[in-house]
């Protein structure tokens, strides 16, 4: 019962990354929606896959390491990207403010 | 300015340098205690990757996780800075520590995803980049706070600056409330801090 959730779950927050993709103006927003509904919707899934398989106790723990390898891998390259695309002099639209273009004129 | 202001506040910052340092050197982990957490880290992970649990390849993976420990005891515990006897420490991360930041973690991670959900189909967002003072100084601590910043709701790690001792971010807040370093900065980091200073320096 509850993989069903779980796997719902996952799906639904996918499926809301790829509107936010399409929906957000520029590259940085854009990442919010790749990274977090990605992380959290791969988890989700892999977590889901882990209650719900016919396996022994050991591969479950596999694809829990998968789920941490997940998290861990993901916000890194998320961060390369975003500073990547800043230094290359791709600005961000409408911010409020921009402390980082203060510092690194 | 004068010439002796600069010669003071030079002085001042080798000072603080140097008290930094010995504070750094006077709290580290000694050498045995580096090579046992290293190798219960990957004995674990032999035994999950591997996948089988006869005897003959336990005592194999103990032998090569051993050698590998031994070589390699500064890869992952050069930055931790933790009380206590070494049992005690391997106990409290496991049952105390580690579930506290999991549950921290999931919490928060569902959180933004449904943040992210509602930005989407509403369109309200309000973006910019802040800059935010960390307290910590360890290369790894840093490393994990930035990480678990932009899983957290609303907020992407752009970049990290370190001098003087001093660790500041930069954070893509796609709905920037304050523009005061010390609110962002609670607002943003939480007690995700209070956590990592526990274990890292």
């Amino acid at each position: 019962m509850i993989e069903y959730l779980l796997l719902t779950l996952g799906v639904l927050i996918m499926i809301f990354g790829a509107i936010g993709i399409l929906r957000f103006p520029d590259v940085y927003t854009r990442l919010h929606a790749a990274t977090k509904c990605d992380t959290g919707g791969a988890m989700n899934i892999l977590l889901a896959l882990a209650i719900s398989i016919e396996a022994p106790l050991l591969t479950k723990l596999k694809l829990l390491v998968l789920a941490f390898l997940i998290a861990l891998i993901n916000p890194m390259i998320s961060h390369a990207i975003a500073r990547g695309a800043y230094k290359s002099g791709i600005k961000p639209q409408t911010p409020v403010v921009d402390m980082y273009a203060w510092d690194n004129p | 300015m004068s010439r002796r202001t600069l010669y003071l506040r030079q002085r001042l910052e080798t000072i603080k340098e140097r008290t930094l340092f010995e504070i750094n050197v006077s709290q580290e982990l000694p050498n045995w205690e580096k090579i046992v957490i290293t190798w219960v880290a990957l004995f674990i992970f032999w035994i999950v990757i591997s996948g089988n649990t006869r005897t003959e390849n336990i005592i194999m993976g103990a032998i090569a996780t051993l050698i590998t420990a031994s070589f390699m005891k500064d890869l992952l515990t050069d930055d931790i800075r933790y009380r206590g006897h070494l049992i005690e420490k391997i106990l409290s991360f496991a049952f105390l520590h580690a579930p506290q930041y999991i549950f921290i973690m999931i919490f928060r991670l569902i959180e933004s995803n449904f943040k992210v959900a509602k930005h989407a189909l509403l369109m309200d967002i309000n973006p910019g980049i802040v800059k935010i003072k960390t307290n910590l100084h360890s290369d790894t601590g840093i490393t994990i706070l930035a990480n678990s910043i932009t899983l957290t709701p609303g907020t992407l790690t752009i970049d990290v600056d370190k001098k003087l001792g001093e660790a500041y971010l930069y954070v893509h807040w796609i709905d920037v409330k304050t523009l005061n370093r010390d609110k962002a900065g609670e607002m943003i980091k939480g007690d995700l801090e209070e956590w990592l200073k526990k274990i890292f320096w």
